[in-house]
């Protein structure tokens, strides 16, 4: 099997006259943990919702798994069931209670019935730690909990690539260590992951690249050593200003 | 505990003011309650054309109602003025000029059944507000739940019946049964073409045996009975359906 899994090559999207993302191309390899770091309104939400066409580019082409990413209903279908993406807000379904939230895309992209459907998102409820959760509705568990009801529908697609935006943004402190962990078994696990987030002890620890971005533009595409070590004025610039929030 | 004391507290503060005006009234009017019984029959077969009518004209309205809130939140901007005409229309308008319209206007083009003409007024009537009630329930689903259905791989035609249609169903649960209720107290008005629905049947009985006030105040007790009803099993609908 080809060992790319997702090319962008020269992207670039506005919203109206200002430009968000220019020029932007990167690849990702199978088992990659990249973390994609900046300031707010660098680009890097939007970035990672072009990936799954949840925003359309203006230009540029996506390749994934070797395949040309077009703006036809079955391919942007195919492509996102093989992409789970996981949101800053969870994002579950409130009527739905974990399990369902789990099972849904298995019944309604797969096709599965809901008893096969449910039995799978069971497992996947399990890796996450949520065994005695799996009936309880978004609003019966706390958001760590959530986040990874969340993470399990995206894992229970069998995705080849997995896209986190800021899952950790919206959590109290004292939760974002079980969402961590989490992330951390999947990378173990050999997961391909894109995370734009603002934990730089997730970008230094697991990720093993990271791409920083300002103004629209890839500044930097390194591995975690060189970029928390790097001369760069924008990257210090960066790293002092989060060291000092914190 | 505080609730059932005030609440009996009312009812017999109620009770006692009623039971005063009844029998000061009884003074100077002698009540013929006889007409309930004898008549019962002419009530029965009222309640029995409302009963139809607001039923078929409800599930028409349920109809018009989705077409309408589909229309209205549609991206496409024709559908939308569609939509938007429609609820304009239907919501400046009196619900009896609407009857006249249709019963008389268009029934002296074509040849229109006083029953269908009722139903069909309610339904149009009723539907904007239904429209309204459901558009309303469509936008209040979070977008970032259409989004992750969206992320998940679904068809739009999928979000909309999996994400978006159970929760503004639930969402719109109260104020449809709001609507319910009015659409019963409405139907009354479908009386002024002749359709033996309660209201028409109680003037009957009135003018037949003079005692008007007893056979309104019996009409007045079946509607106050029938609203009541329908906003229990409303009330209770609703919290079953709730989501946690």
């Amino acid at each position: 099997m080809n060992n790319t899994v997702l090319i962008m090559n020269n992207i670039c999207k506005s919203f109206g006259s200002t430009s968000v993302l220019r020029n932007v191309s990167f690849k990702v390899n199978r088992g990659d943990v990249l973390a994609i770091l900046g300031r707010s309104g660098a680009g890097k939400t939007t970035l990672l919702r072009t990936i799954n066409y949840l925003i359309e580019p203006n230009s540029g082409e996506i390749y994934f798994n070797g395949t040309k990413v077009i703006n036809r209903r079955q391919t942007i279908r195919s492509v996102r069931s093989k992409i789970g993406f996981v949101f800053q807000n969870f994002n579950l379904i409130r009527h739905l209670n974990a399990i369902d939230n789990v099972a849904l895309p298995l019944v309604k992209v797969k096709n599965m019935n809901w008893r096969q459907a449910r039995k799978q998102a069971e497992k996947a409820l399990i890796d996450v730690d949520l065994a005695d959760k799996t009936s309880n509705y978004p609003s019966q568990l706390s958001g760590g909990q959530q986040q990874r009801v969340g993470i399990a529908r995206a894992l229970v697609m069998e995705p080849d690539l997995l896209l986190f935006d800021e899952p950790t943004s919206a959590l109290d402190p004292s939760l974002v260590g079980e969402v961590m962990n989490v992330m951390r078994k999947l990378s173990l696990l050999g997961k391909t992951m894109i995370v734009v987030t603002h934990e730089m002890r997730f970008a230094e620890n697991t990720a093993n690249r990271i791409i920083f971005m300002e103004n629209g533009e890839i500044i930097e595409d390194t591995d975690p050593i060189s970029f928390f070590n790097s001369d760069s004025v924008e990257i210090k610039g960066f790293l002092n200003s989060v060291s000092e929030a914190v | 505990m505080k609730k059932l004391v005030s609440r009996s507290l009312i009812i017999i503060i109620l009770s006692g003011f009623i039971a005063i005006v009844y029998f000061s009234m009884s003074r100077v009017y002698p009540f013929n309650w006889d007409v309930a019984v004898k008549y019962y029959r002419l009530f029965l077969m009222g309640l029995e054309m409302t009963g139809k009518l607001t039923a078929v004209s409800l599930g028409f309205a349920l109809l018009t109602g989705v077409v309408i809130a589909l229309l209205r939140t549609s991206k496409i901007q024709v559908f939308q003025d569609l939509g938007t005409i429609y609820v304009w229309f239907f919501r400046n308008m009196p619900l009896l000029v609407i009857i006249l319209l249709i019963y008389y206007g268009l029934g002296s083009v074509f040849s229109i059944d006083r029953f269908w003409a009722g139903v069909f007024s309610l339904a149009f009537f009723e539907g904007a507000y239904i429209g309204e009630i459901f558009r309303a329930g469509i936008e209040a689903v979070p977008k970032g739940e259409i989004e992750a259905g969206e992320a998940m791989g679904l068809y739009s035609y999928q979000v909309t019946l999996s994400i978006v249609f159970p929760q503004a169903f639930r969402i719109s649960i109260p104020p449809l049964i709001g609507q319910m209720v009015s659409l019963i107290k409405d139907s009354s008005l479908v009386s002024v073409i002749a359709l033996g629905d309660l209201t028409m049947r109680a003037r009957q009985v009135g003018t037949q045996t003079l005692a008007s006030l007893e056979a309104y105040l019996i009409l007045a007790g079946i509607y106050l009975a029938m609203t009541s009803i329908l906003s229990y099993v409303g009330r209770k609908l609703e919290r079953r359906l709730a989501i946690p």
